[in-house]
C-alpha cells in the first residue's frame, strides 16, 4: 500500500476499529499513531528524495479526488503524525480514570485521520472535506464531558464560530474552480494567473475563523471545556493549524492586497490576544489565547511574503504549545483546577513538569537557542524586508513582546507560593508525551536548515531581526516576571477580560438578528397557516350558506309548492260532493263566467 | 427479457391484493407478507439497477396499448433521474414496514394501504405516459390522505384533509397542462418521450403549461410560499407516513419539475428560470430560518425539508439557465443528488423522532435534555444523521449540495447567497442535539430503552447508505451522470 493512502488509513482504521472491538482502546489508538507516523517518515523520505507520490481516488465526474506527497505537504503530515502520536501517549496516562476511553480515542484517531487528509490534499473538495471534518472532530472532542454544564454551548459555539468562516472557503474554492477549470490545487498555483482579490479575502475569512483571529478569536478560549489533550492536539497541529496552512499553501497566488489584508489581520490579532492572555485568570485560557498571538504572527509573515518563515514558526509552535498544554494538564491533575488562583506554586510540586514547562515557556518567546528564537527571528525578518515594514514590523515586535510577558507571568505564578503534593495518577505516560513534545520544542532548530532545503528557499535572516526579535523576547520576560499583568494593562483591563469584544462582539451583531429573522419567519409562517385555515374556513363557510339557502330558499319553495298543491286538492275535493243540484249549478256559473270572459275579449279586440 | 419494471411496479400491489384476499390472517403474517413484498420488490429494484440505463433515451423500456385512439399506453421505463429515485422509493418502503411491524392498530388495512402507495409512488417514477403518470401521482394522494386521517395523531382529520384538498387542487393544473401538452402534440400522444423529444408547445401556450405545472409541482416540493401544508401534514402523520411523505413524495414535485417543467417546455423554462431560482433562493433560506425558530423537534425536521429542496430548485433553475453543458450537468447531477440524499437523511430523522416520541411521547425539545447517556445508539445515530443533514462531508447532502453551489457560482453568483443556509442549518441542529442529547441526564426519562432489534434493522441501512453516499458519490453519480451529460433541452 502506498504510504500516501497508509497516513490517512492507519489512523483511520483505528478509528474505525476501536468502536467496534471496545477493547485495548489507547493501544490501538497508538498503534493507529504509529504505523500512521511510518508512513509519513517514508513519504518525507521519499519527497526530500525527489519523489512525487500522488494518489488519484474517484469522487465528482470530472473532479477526481487527489492526495499527493509533495515537500510542504510531506513536512506538514510528519508534524501532525509526530505531534499525535505524543499527545496520544500522553493521554493514555491523562484519561487513565475516564470511563469513556473507547469514545474518546476513536475521535482521536479520527481527527488525526482528517487532519492527515487536509494536509495532504491534492485538490480543493477533498481539502475543503477535511477542513470540516476537522470542524466536526473539534466538535466532538470540545464536546466530550457532554454531561457538564456549558460544554455543549462551548463545543457548538466552536463548531459554529468556524463554520461561518469556512463559507469564505466554499466561495472561495467555487471561484478557484470556477477560473481554471480544475479542481486540482497543483493547477490553480500554477496556472500562473493569480487569484483575485475577493479570492484572497475569502481565504482569509476561512482561516480567520479556523486560526481564530480577532474578532472570530473568542471561540478558541471557550473550547478549552475539553480534555487537556484535545487542547493540546487543537492548538498545535491541527484545527487551528489548518487555517495558516491554507494561508502558507495558498500565499503564491495571492494579490498584493490580500496579503497585505492578512498581515494586519495578523498583526492586530497579535497585540489583541496577547493583551487577553496578559489578563487571563486561567492557565489553559491563557494559553489558547497565546495560541492566536502567534497565528497572528504567522499570518503577518504570510503577509510579509514570506509564507516559509509562517512555516517554521507553525512548526516550532506545534511542539511548543503542545508542550505547555501538556504540562498545564499535569497541574490540572494535580490541583483539580486550571484557574491560576489554584495553580499558585503548582510548579513546584512537579520540578521535572514544570522544568519542560518553562523551557517550553522560553520557546516560545524566543529565546536561543530554543526551537522558538529560530521561528520568531524569520518572522520578525520577514516583516522588516516587507514594502509594508513600517505596519508590519512594529506589531510583530508587539507580538513578541506580549509573548514573553505573559508566559514569564504563568512562570511567575506557577512558581511563586507553597507545594502542595498530591497523587497524580498515569503520571508517567503523561512524562513520556510531554518529554517528547519539550525535547522538539528544544532542538528543532536544528532542523529548520533541512527544511529550508527541502523546500528550496532560505529564509533571510539578518542580524537587525535577531537584535530586536531577542530584545523585546528579554524585554517581555522581564516585564511579565516583575510586574503583575493587572497593572501592566491598566485602563486596558476590564476590556481585556472581556476578550476585547466590540459592542458584545458576535453573539449580538450576528446570532441576535438570525434568530429575530427566525422569530420573523415563524410570524410570517403562522399568518401563512392562518391564511390557508381562513380560506378553509370561508370554503366551509360557503358550504354551509348554500346549504342554509337550500334548505330555507329552494328546498323551502318546494316544499311550500307541495303543500299549495296538498290544500288546493283538499279544498278541490270539498267541490265534488256528489250532490247533482250543487254540480249543476256550479257548472252553469262556470260556464256563464266562460262565456262573459269570451264576450269581453271578443269586444276588446 | 423479464419486464422487471412492471414487475418491480407491481409487486407492492400483487402483495396488497394477497391481504385482501386474506382477511383473517393474523397480524405477524400481515405484517410479515408486508415486509416480504417490499423485500422483492426492492430486490427487484437492484436488478433494474444492475441493468442500467442509456447514455440517450430511457432504458427498459416496457409497453402495451392501453387506450390506443387517444393514444395513451402503458409505458414504463427508467433513466440516470428516475433510477435513483425508484431504487431509493423501495429502499425506503421496506425499512417503513420493518418500522412499522409494531402497528396493532388496523393493520390489515395499514399494509395495504402502504403497499399501494408503494406501487403509486414507483409508478410516479417509471410511468412515460402522462396520463398513466397522473394516475399514479393521484392515487399516492388518496392512499397518503388515508395514512394519515387513519394513523396519525390528535388533530389527524384537520391535517389530512388540509393536505388532501391543498394537494388535489395543487394537481389539477397539472392535469390541464398535460391535456394542453396532448393536443400541442401531432399526432395526438400522450407518450412522453415524444413530449421530450419534440416539445409540442411554443409561445404563449407552453409558457401557460408551464405556469400551470410549475404550481403542482410548487404545491408538491413543497416551495414557498406553497408550503404550509407540509408542517401541518408532518406534525400530525405518523412516522412511517413522515418518512415516505418527506423520503418518496415531495420528490415527485422535484421529479415533475425536471421531467415535465423542464424537459417539455424547455423553451419557456429558461426564460422563466431566473423567477424559478429567486423561489428556489428564498424557499432554502426561509426553510432553514424558520426551522431555526421551532421547539417541535418533528416540525424542525420539517421545515429542513423546504430547505433543502429549495436547493433542488436551485439546481434545476441552474441547469435551465447554464449555457455550458457541463455546467448544466454539474447542476442536475447535484439535483437529483440531492433528492436521494434528502430521501436517506430526512427518512432517518423522521424515524428517529418517531422512536423517540415512541419513547416520551412527546417531541418539545426544550422538555428532554442528557439523553445522549441512556440512549446512545438512538443519540449518536441522531448526531450522525443531523450533520449529514447540515452538510458535513463525508455524509450524504455534501456532495450534492457541493455540485449545486458550484455550478450556482459559475451562473449566477449572486444566488450563492443560498449557502448561507448551511450554517443556519448547522446552527439548528447543534442547538437541537444540544437541548436533546447534551447536558445532565433529567430524571424523568431514565430508564427509557434505547434502540430495539426492529428499529435497528430500520436505522442501520439508512446511516450506512448516508456515509456511503457521502464518502463514495460517484456508484450513484455514475448513473445520474449517464443521462445528464446528454441530455439537451
Amino acid at each position: 500500500m502506498s504510504p500516501l493512502a497508509l497516513v490517512v488509513l492507519a489512523p483511520l482504521a483505528a478509528a474505525a476499529g476501536i468502536p467496534v472491538l471496545r477493547r485495548a482502546p489507547a493501544m490501538l489508538a497508538l498503534l493507529g499513531a504509529g504505523a500512521g507516523l511510518i508512513a509519513s517518515l517514508v513519504l518525507l523520505a521519499g519527497a526530500s528524495a525527489g519523489l512525487h507520490a500522488a494518489l488519484i481516488l474517484p469522487g465528482l465526474p470530472d473532479m477526481p479526488l487527489r492526495l499527493v506527497g509533495t515537500p510542504l505537504t510531506a513536512l506538514l503530515s510528519t508534524l501532525v503524525a509526530v505531534v499525535g502520536a505524543l499527545v496520544l501517549i500522553y493521554a493514555v496516562g491523562y484519561m487513565k480514570q475516564d470511563d469513556e476511553k473507547v469514545r474518546f480515542f476513536a475521535t482521536m484517531s479520527f481527527f488525526i485521520a482528517a487532519m492527515q487528509t487536509l494536509v495532504l490534499a491534492g485538490d480543493w473538495i477533498l481539502l475543503l472535506a477535511a477542513w470540516e471534518l476537522i470542524g466536526l472532530s473539534s466538535y466532538l472532542l470540545i464536546g466530550f464531558w457532554y454531561r457538564r454544564p456549558d460544554v455543549a454551548s462551548a463545543a457548538t459555539r466552536a463548531f459554529l464560530y468556524t463554520r461561518t468562516a469556512d463559507l469564505g472557503l466554499y466561495a472561495a474554492v467555487f471561484l478557484l474552480i470556477a477560473t481554471t477549470g480544475s479542481s486540482e490545487i497543483a493547477v490553480t498555483l500554477h496556472s500562473g494567473a493569480g487569484a483575485s482579490v475577493a479570492v484572497g479575502l475569502l481565504l482569509l475569512a476561512a482561516a480567520m475563523g479556523k486560526s481564530a483571529q480577532t474578532p472570530l478569536h473568542d471561540w478558541l478560549q471557550r473550547a478549552m471545556a475539553g480534555p487537556t489533550p484535545v487542547s493540546a492536539l487543537l492548538h498545535s497541529a491541527t484545527l487551528v493549524a489548518a487555517g495558516a496552512i491554507l494561508l502558507i499553501r495558498t500565499a503564491p497566488l495571492l494579490p498584493p492586497d490580500a496579503l497585505l489584508a492578512i498581515g494586519i489581520v495578523g498583526g492586530i490579532t497579535t497585540v489583541v490576544t496577547g493583551l487577553i492572555a496578559l489578563a487571563e485568570r486561567d492557565l489553559k485560557r491563557l494559553l489558547a489565547a497565546s495560541t492566536s498571538s502567534q497565528y497572528g504572527l504567522m499570518l503577518v509573515a504570510v503577509g510579509a511574503g514570506v509564507p516559509k518563515a509562517a512555516l517554521l514558526l507553525l512548526i516550532a509552535h506545534a511542539a511548543i504549545k503542545s508542550s505547555l498544554f501538556l504540562g498545564a494538564g499535569v497541574f490540572q491533575h494535580s490541583r483539580h483546577s486550571t484557574r491560576l488562583a489554584d495553580l499558585h506554586g503548582a510548579g513546584r510540586d512537579r520540578p521535572w513538569i514544570f522544568a519542560g514547562f518553562t523551557l517550553a515557556a522560553l520557546a516560545l518567546a524566543g529565546i536561543p537557542p530554543l526551537s522558538g528564537f529560530f521561528a520568531k527571528d524569520a518572522v520578525i525578518a520577514a516583516s522588516l524586508a516587507s514594502s509594508n515594514a513600517r505596519l508590519l514590523a512594529p506589531l510583530a515586535l508587539a507580538g513578541t513582546l506580549l509573548t514573553g510577558a505573559y508566559m514569564a507571568r504563568a512562570l511567575r505564578i506557577l512558581w511563586q507560593g507553597k507545594r502542595r503534593d498530591q497523587p497524580v495518577a498515569g503520571l508517567r505516560w503523561m512524562g513520556a508525551g510531554l518529554a517528547g513534545l519539550v525535547i522538539l520544542a528544544i532542538g528543532l532548530g536544528a532542523a529548520f536548515p533541512f527544511i529550508e532545503t527541502l523546500l528550496a528557499t532560505p529564509v533571510p535572516e539578518p542580524a537587525l531581526a535577531r537584535l530586536l526579535g531577542l530584545s523585546a523576547a528579554l524585554g517581555g520576560l522581564a516585564l511579565g516576571w516583575f510586574i503583575p499583568g493587572r497593572r501592566l494593562l491598566g485602563p486596558l483591563l476590564p476590556w481585556a477580560r472581556q476578550g476585547f469584544a466590540i459592542a458584545g462582539g458576535v453573539d449580538v451583531w450576528i446570532v441576535r438578528p438570525a434568530l429575530t429573522l427566525a422569530r420573523g419567519c415563524e410570524r410570517l409562517e403562522r399568518g401563512l397557516y392562518a391564511g390557508v385555515m381562513a380560506v378553509g374556513r370561508l370554503g366551509l363557510g360557503l358550504g354551509r350558506a348554500v346549504r342554509r339557502s337550500d334548505d330555507q330558499g329552494i328546498d323551502g319553495l318546494i316544499f311550500s309548492l307541495v303543500r299549495g298543491t296538498v290544500n288546493l286538492g283538499n279544498r278541490a275535493r270539498t267541490l265534488q260532493s256528489g250532490l247533482i243540484h250543487r254540480e249543476l249549478a256550479i257548472s252553469v256559473v262556470a260556464t256563464a263566467l266562460i262565456f262573459a270572459v269570451l264576450f269581453v275579449t271578443l269586444l276588446a279586440f | 427479457m423479464l419486464p422487471i419494471v412492471s414487475i418491480t411496479l407491481f409487486l407492492p400491489l400483487l402483495g396488497a391484493l394477497l391481504i385482501m384476499a386474506a382477511r383473517k390472517a393474523p397480524v405477524r403474517v400481515v405484517h410479515a407478507i408486508g415486509i416480504g413484498t417490499s423485500a422483492l420488490t426492492l430486490a427487484s429494484a437492484v436488478w433494474m439497477w444492475s441493468r442500467g440505463v442509456l447514455p440517450v433515451g430511457f432504458a427498459q423500456v416496457e409497453q402495451i396499448d392501453w387506450m390506443p385512439t387517444i393514444g395513451a399506453a402503458y409505458r414504463v421505463g427508467v433513466d440516470g433521474i428516475s433510477l435513483p429515485l425508484v431504487l431509493l422509493t423501495a429502499l425506503l418502503f421496506l425499512l417503513t414496514f420493518i418500522f412499522s411491524a409494531k402497528v396493532r392498530e388496523r393493520p390489515h388495512a395499514y399494509v395495504v394501504l402502504m403497499l399501494l402507495l408503494e406501487t403509486a409512488s414507483i409508478g410516479t417514477f417509471t410511468a412515460l405516459d402522462a396520463l398513466l403518470f397522473y394516475v399514479f401521482f393521484e392515487i399516492s394522494l388518496v392512499s397518503m390522505y388515508f395514512m394519515i386521517a387513519g394513523w396519525g395523531h390528535e388533530g389527524r382529520q384537520r391535517a389530512a384533509l388540509m393536505f388532501f384538498l391543498y394537494t388535489l387542487l395543487g394537481s389539477l393544473p397539472l392535469l390541464l397542462a398535460i391535456l394542453g401538452l396532448y393536443l400541442g402534440s401531432n399526432p395526438h400522444t400522450f407518450d412522453m418521450r415524444v413530449w421530450i423529444a419534440h416539445p409540442p408547445l411554443t409561445g404563449i401556450a407552453a409558457m401557460l403549461a408551464l405556469v400551470a405545472m410549475l404550481f403542482t409541482f410548487a404545491v408538491k416540493i413543497p416551495l414557498f410560499p406553497l408550503h404550509t401544508w407540509l408542517p401541518a401534514a408532518h406534525v400530525e402523520a405518523p412516522a412511517a407516513g413522515s418518512v415516505i411523505l418527506a423520503g418518496v413524495m415531495l420528490k415527485f414535485g422535484a421529479y415533475g419539475l425536471i421531467r415535465f417543467a423542464l424537459q417539455m417546455t424547455p423553451e419557456a423554462f429558461r426564460y422563466a428560470a431566473v423567477i424559478i431560482l429567486i423561489f428556489g433562493v428564498v424557499s432554502a433560506l426561509y426553510g432553514a430560518f424558520a426551522a431555526l425558530a421551532q421547539t417541535d423537534l418533528k416540525r424542525l425536521v420539517a421545515y429542513t425539508s423546504v430547505n433543502h429542496m429549495g436547493y433542488v430548485v436551485v439546481g434545476v433553475a441552474i441547469a435551465a439557465l447554464a449555457i455550458d453543458p457541463a455546467v448544466r450537468a454539474l447542476a442536475l447531477d447535484g439535483a437529483v443528488l440531492q433528492m436521494v440524499s434528502h430521501g436517506l437523511v430526512t427518512g432517518a430523522l423522521f424515524f428517529l423522532v418517531g422512536m423517540l416520541q415512541d419513547r416520551a411521547h412527546t417531541r418539545e425539545m426544550a422538555r428532554f435534555g442528557g439523553l445522549l447517556k441512556g440512549l446512545p445508539i438512538l443519540g449518536w445515530s441522531f448526531v450522525l444523521a443531523a450533520f449529514a443533514s447540515l452538510g458535513l462531508p463525508g455524509l450524504a447532502h455534501f456532495p450534492a449540495e457541493f455540485e449545486i453551489f458550484l455550478a450556482t457560482l459559475r451562473v449566477e453568483p449572486v444566488a450563492l447567497i443560498v449557502i448561507l443556509g448551511i450554517v443556519v442549518t448547522a446552527g439548528l441542529y447543534l442547538r437541537a442535539i444540544g437541548q436533546v442529547f447534551l447536558g445532565e441526564p433529567r430524571a424523568q426519562w431514565k430508564g427509557l430503552p434505547d434502540l430495539n432489534a426492529r428499529e435497528l434493522l430500520t436505522m442501520i441501512p439508512l446511516l450506512v447508505l448516508i456515509v456511503g453516499v457521502g464518502v463514495a458519490p460517484a456508484w450513484v453519480l455514475d448513473v445520474i451522470h449517464t443521462t445528464t451529460a446528454t441530455l439537451h433541452f
